[in-house]
């Protein structure tokens, strides 16, 4: 009884290898290092502003142009969360006012995203905010 | 001695050159079938599912429900054959779902349900268009997905590569559908302009009356000149953006307004509705992308019978052949389903199983006969087994988990016959009573008969199981049909192939010469000492039956005192899991995006998963649980599927169930931050149904349903073990009415009709036609609308214009062409999206749903408990409700509640299962009573049945695992094994007293003789079931063999003589005393 138990362990990795092996061959394999990025401090961090919508409609929301991120049709803006890390989220926009944008959908009142877009900014860094923002932020 | 058929056979067989001929052409057909039966991963069940899409625009659920939904359902629940009729009728459209009963021809049914529809047609009320039918199949479900995905590009270019692919894939021979998830089309868009559209006085219906002329050609006839024809075509087709902006769409002042000069035409990607990502997690493999990507998935269906992992193998070539030419690098393809591969290695794992198992029976059969003896059992297995897999070649069964399993159920079971006669001739030949041959045949004699007699039991036993009727018969009749012919085979086997084999191979040891004497054996030693004191003692008897009674009364109480619980299946270990999340009605698309990849991003975190990908707005790909939920409808804007990759099983220690039981709590942490609904969803392991736990609401008025319903959801949620609790009731959804003032309306010369159409353009956009351009393989539409930025809020819609059709109206006598603000013609109503309403069998229904896992596993005992919860609730009417379990109410006047959902199933199953047994008993007691011509005998033989019990519900406590459909399986299959047994046991007792032996000596000799055929049969039984342990499905079916197999052959040996001694001994008493 002991030997077919073995046997079928033994065979549990072998048939993982083999699987692995079928699948693997796709990835572009990348070597990144593994370790923690380091806080960075971003200048131009900004709450999203609501303001009075036109006569008897809701408010909006409205962010920087320059925030924008663009991919192809798809549109984003970097959101900073409570844990301080950047998030890339993607938005619906509306028309654009003296400069801003409105956002129609994927963005809520008070969050705070990155005013200028910046390519070297990656999702998942952790970024210091300057003592304005979080000013401000509190004030609200 | 008289030769019975069993003589007779081997007689011919044993010295005949024919015979191994036979085995050889028998294990070559076999190995043939093998390889040439398609694999794949789910059975062929055949449970013809229509779905019927009736649109009636306009109409509110309301109407719609009374008008088409009941009409329709009416005449579709006369058509012969159907089992369920549902619907659900939304704003605008009804869906009508036609369940056949299983078995059902997939087509005639499509044909029958047709022939219905179209005879019912002209009760339709106007307004409804032309329905919709979708045969859903389990071809349906993809068996390959590739996702295609990338750090640079965007979904429009990923599309284009994905949709060049799948042009390509599509030319593999038995390839089925392939369908691409997620991107962004090619569009070439007409940006209106507000201003310039009112500036040049050009209405939006306008241009797309001159896109849609502007737009032809056509051949219009030849010329004959000079002997030769010359055809002439005319027109010409719209190609580019820049034709499209060429069009001329009206006149102001003396000069044309050309479409670019009031909308700018955009060639490029369709406005976003989708938002599709791929991502690797915390077990990629090393080195792999942390982000997460835009992607696009290409899934890949295969034909009716074909073999998904050779398809899938085709796949993947092909596309490693396009890497170079069609896909560029900077797009890279994974690999996120490939339901071949996995087909493949069950395949393989069950192959190596049947191995294990046949060596573990061979080691344990050489222990008792020697080497030799083992040859000769291993031996005739494979031939057993090549016959049986070209029977399901010939049957066109595919080699799935159900056809697998039934294999691997017989492994234990087939060798018994071979054992028997092989064991029998060995007795013989070391008796050395008579010559070699002649020993060989006399020994076949003695046991051939009964070991015919006791095949049929066999085969009696698991036969029944045939008539399990639902959802769950095809997943059932594969193994009692496998396993019949397997058992025919073994015995064919074991009387033609197993003589000649054990003639040549078994060998009379030399050596000791002296007669041979029962009683001088060890086994006889052993079963006198311990059968003895029983046999003389009434007193001892009596303390051994009380014993045994209590074992069994206890063993059984194990079951009311849920240390044993009942599940119709526990979950399979598989690669994957899915999160399907549901956001109020409402929210947008982007919102729901965020939540989806904020789930995503906590499940990367779990060490278990390798890659994720989640879809919103658009569905996943589909599995078999998606198939019937009607998964591929998830396409609104409120709603995500995640798809969560595993690492392969082989490579964790957790089983996927446990890790999807772990993740659940934190997922519906972020989807409740978000007011969303967050359940993971599990490939079921049986046939899929709505959710485990599905409570049906029925009652007068939908209000009353729905306000129950949600104290039975709130019941559910404070029920522990219960989660991912839901219910089909929408949240609700702000709806703007534009009501058309009619007067000012036909006053100002604009019809009803003119407005919508103006608005449904303006803000759904509206596609005017197709450019026709050689190279692309996706159409391109050309499409009308207002640009993002114009159609945000109310206060947008009213600078939408309108053109006065003038004096063409006859209801004015304004002139033509003016433009009239859409503000002027309409009122805004504010409400609430009405709720779509549900039909069950021409029921009104609300459903609550949900899940169980943790506290309880098993629906049952989460049901049982929340009844009572359910009976306290206070309804308005004064009375209070009393869950049923079986059939729906009987009225609908007052407010009840039905269980339903896996519940609904298992009860099928158990019910059917607990006739198939009963029916099992009555046969095996009439094949026993034709046998032994007794009708006292069969009873005590089939003492060894319940005594089963004994082992099988402790078993199952000791190894902590549910009491399922598969430990029901196994405990009626033992019922065979174990009145094989006693058949065996008996027979020795009544030859040995017909050549005039004692009563006592008579039993004691047989359970000295038999021990040794029985243990061995057994122990091959159980032994042969220990690969199953490891299975989470076929687990309950390995613990019914080996532990019911085991008690029940101990208590077998002790029990049934001595009750056949009891019953005997008056009988017998006579005899003796003639015979002294």
């Amino acid at each position: 009884m002991g030997i077919p138990i073995k046997k079928k362990l033994l065979f549990l990795p072998a048939a993982g290898l083999l699987f692995l092996a079928g699948c693997g061959n796709n990835e572009v394999q990348q070597i990144k290092s593994a370790k923690p990025e380091l806080p960075v401090a971003v200048e131009n961090i900004v709450p999203v502003r609501t303001a009075e919508g036109a006569a008897g409609e809701a408010e909006i929301l409205l962010v920087p142009k320059s925030a924008i991120v663009r991919k192809g049709e798809l549109t984003g803006i970097l959101v900073v969360g409570a844990d301080d890390r950047l998030s890339l989220r993607w938005i619906r926009t509306g028309r654009l006012m003296h400069g801003e944008v409105v956002v129609l959908g994927g963005l809520d009142k008070g969050e705070i995203v990155v005013g200028t877009y910046n390519p070297k900014l990656n999702e998942g860094v952790t970024v210091i905010k300057s003592p304005r923002v979080t000013k401000e932020v509190q004030k609200k | 001695m008289n030769e019975g058929i069993a003589g007779k056979l081997a007689k011919q067989f044993i010295n005949s050159k024919i015979t191994p001929l036979l085995m050889v052409a028998a294990l070559l057909v076999g190995i043939m079938a093998t390889f040439m039966t398609p694999r794949e991963e789910e059975p062929q069940i055949v449970v013809p599912m229509v779905d019927l899409f009736i649109p009636f625009p306009g109409a509110a659920p309301a109407e719609i429900e009374a008008r088409v939904a009941k009409p329709i359902e009416r005449t579709l629940t006369e058509i012969p054959g159907v089992d369920y009729v549902y619907s659900t009728s939304m704003p605008d459209v009804a869906l009508v779902t036609v369940r056949y009963k299983v078995g059902e021809d997939a087509e005639k049914s499509m044909v029958k349900l047709w022939s219905t529809l179209m005879k019912n047609m002209d009760k339709m009320p106007q307004g409804v268009q032309f329905p919709l039918m979708k045969k859903v199949s389990i071809d349906d479900v993809p068996v390959l997905n590739l996702t295609f995905w990338s750090k640079s590009k965007d979904p429009y270019q990923i599309r284009k590569t994905a949709v060049e692919v799948a042009d390509e894939l599509k030319k593999i021979k038995n390839i089925g559908d392939v369908e691409i998830k997620g991107g962004l089309k090619r569009q070439i868009k007409i940006v209106l302009d507000k201003q310039k559209l009112l500036k040049y006085n050009v209405s939006p219906l306008q241009i797309t009356r001159q896109v849609q002329m502007a737009n032809s050609q056509m051949t219009s006839g030849d010329f004959k000149q000079m002997n030769q024809e010359i055809v002439v075509r005319t027109g010409k087709f719209l190609e580019s953006a820049s034709d499209v902006g060429n069009i001329v769409v009206g006149i102001y002042g003396a000069s044309p307004v050309y479409l670019r000069d009031v909308a700018s035409v955009v060639d490029g990607p369709e406005e976003v509705n989708n938002y599709n990502f791929f991502g690797w997690a915390a077990a990629a493999p090393a080195g792999s992308d942390t982000g997460e990507y835009p992607a696009v998935t290409v899934t890949v269906a295969k034909r009716k019978g074909g073999d998904a992992s050779v398809l899938a193998d085709k796949v993947m070539e092909r596309v490693a052949g396009l890497r170079q030419t069609v896909i560029s690098k900077d797009i890279t393809v994974t690999e996120t389903r490939n339901y071949g591969a996995t087909a493949s290695e069950k395949v393989f794992t069950l192959l190596e199983h049947l191995l294990m198992a046949v060596v573990a029976v061979t080691i344990v059969v050489g222990f008792f006969l020697g080497w030799r003896g083992s040859l000769v059992v291993l031996a005739s297995v494979p031939i057993t087994f090549a016959l049986t897999l070209l029977i399901y070649y010939l049957l066109d069964y595919s080699l799935n988990r159900v056809t697998l399993f039934a294999l691997i159920f017989v492994t234990g079971i087939v060798v018994d016959d071979s054992i028997i006669i092989a064991e029998n001739i060995h007795r013989h030949f070391a008796m050395k009573r008579q010559p070699k041959l002649q020993a060989a045949i006399t020994a076949i004699n003695e046991v051939g008969n009964p070991t015919i007699l006791a095949t049929f039991t066999v085969i009696a036993a698991v036969l029944p199981m045939v008539f399990v009727s639902g959802l769950m018969g095809p997943y059932m009749s594969p193994m009692p049909i496998g396993a019949s012919l397997a058992m025919i085979f073994s015995l064919l086997v074991a009387l033609i192939a197993t003589p000649w084999l054990s003639f040549r191979l078994l060998k009379t040891e030399s050596g000791h010469h002296e007669e041979y004497d029962v009683t001088k054996t060890g086994y006889y030693k052993f079963f006198n000492t311990i059968l003895s004191p029983f046999i003389d003692s009434p007193v001892k008897r009596w303390l051994a039956f009380g014993v045994v009674g209590l074992m069994l009364a206890g063993a059984i109480a194990l079951v009311p005192l849920k240390a044993v619980q009942m599940k119709m299946l526990p979950f399979d270990n598989k690669n994957e899991f899915q999160v399907i999340l549901d956001m109020p009605e409402g929210t947008s698309l982007e919102q729901t995006a965020r939540v989806a990849k904020e789930l995503s991003a906590y499940l990367k975190t779990v060490p278990e998963v390798s890659s994720y990908q989640y879809y919103v707005g658009t569905n996943a790909p589909i599995n078999f649980n998606g198939l019937v939920r009607h998964y591929y409808l998830r396409q609104k804007a409120n709603m995500a599927d995640i798809q969560v990759n595993l690492v392969h099983k082989g490579e964790r220690k957790a089983q996927s169930h446990d890790i999807a039981k772990r993740v659940r709590p934190g997922v519906q942490q972020i989807a409740q931050r978000y007011h969303g609904n967050a359940k993971i969803v599990e490939i079921p392991p049986g046939p899929p149904v709505m959710s485990t736990l599905v409570a049906e609401i029925y009652g007068p008025s939908h209000n009353e349903q729905i306000a129950l319903a949600a104290q039975v959801k709130k019941v559910f949620i404070e029920t522990p073990g219960v989660v991912d609790v839901d219910w089909l009731v929408e949240a609700d959804q702000k709806v703007y009415n534009l009501v058309v003032n009619k007067e000012r309306a036909a006053f100002r010369g604009v019809s009803a009709e003119q407005i919508a159409q103006t608005l449904r353009m303006s803000l759904a956009g509206m596609d005017v036609g197709l450019i026709h351009t050689a190279h692309d393989l996706d159409p391109v539409t050309i499409q009308v609308r207002l640009p993002q930025s114009d159609r945000t809020s109310l206060h947008d819609l009213s600078g939408i214009f309108v053109q006065s059709q003038g004096m063409g109206t006859l209801t004015t006598r304004l002139r033509a062409g003016e433009m009239i603000p859409l503000s002027e013609l309409v009122k805004i109503e504010e409400k609430i999206q009405d709720k779509s309403i549900y039909h069950k069998d021409l029921r009104r229904v609300v459903y609550v749903t949900a899940d169980v896992a943790g506290a309880t596993e098993s629906p049952v005992y989460a049901m049982l408990d929340m009844d009572k919860k359910i009976q306290k609730i206070k309804l308005p009417a004064g009375y209070s409700i009393t869950p049923l379990y079986t059939a729906a109410p009987s009225t609908e006047d007052k407010l009840s509640m039905k269980w339903d959902g896996e519940w609904q199933i298992t009860f099928e199953v158990f019910r059917d299962l607990g006739t198939a047994f009963a029916v099992v008993l009555v046969i095996i007691y009439l094949l026993i009573i034709g046998w032994f011509q007794s009708f006292k005998t069969p009873l005590i033989m089939m003492i060894a049945i319940p005594l089963s019990l004994v082992g099988i519900i402790p078993g199952h406590m000791l190894h902590g695992a549910f009491f399922t459909a598969t430990s029901m399986i196994g405990m009626i299959a033992l019922a065979g094994i174990m009145v094989r047994n006693s058949v065996l046991l008996i027979d020795f007792i009544q030859i040995r007293r017909a050549e005039g032996i004692a009563l006592k000596q008579a039993v004691i000799e047989s359970a000295a003789v038999r021990t040794r055929p029985i243990i061995l049969t057994s122990g091959a039984v159980v032994i042969g079931s220990v690969v199953m342990l490891f299975d989470p499905i076929f687990q309950g079916l390995a613990i019914s063999l080996i532990w019911g197999g085991i008690l029940s052959t101990i208590l077998t040996l002790v029990v049934v003589p001595i009750v056949y001694y009891m019953a005997e001994k008056k009988a017998d008493k006579p005899s003796i005393t003639k015979k002294s």
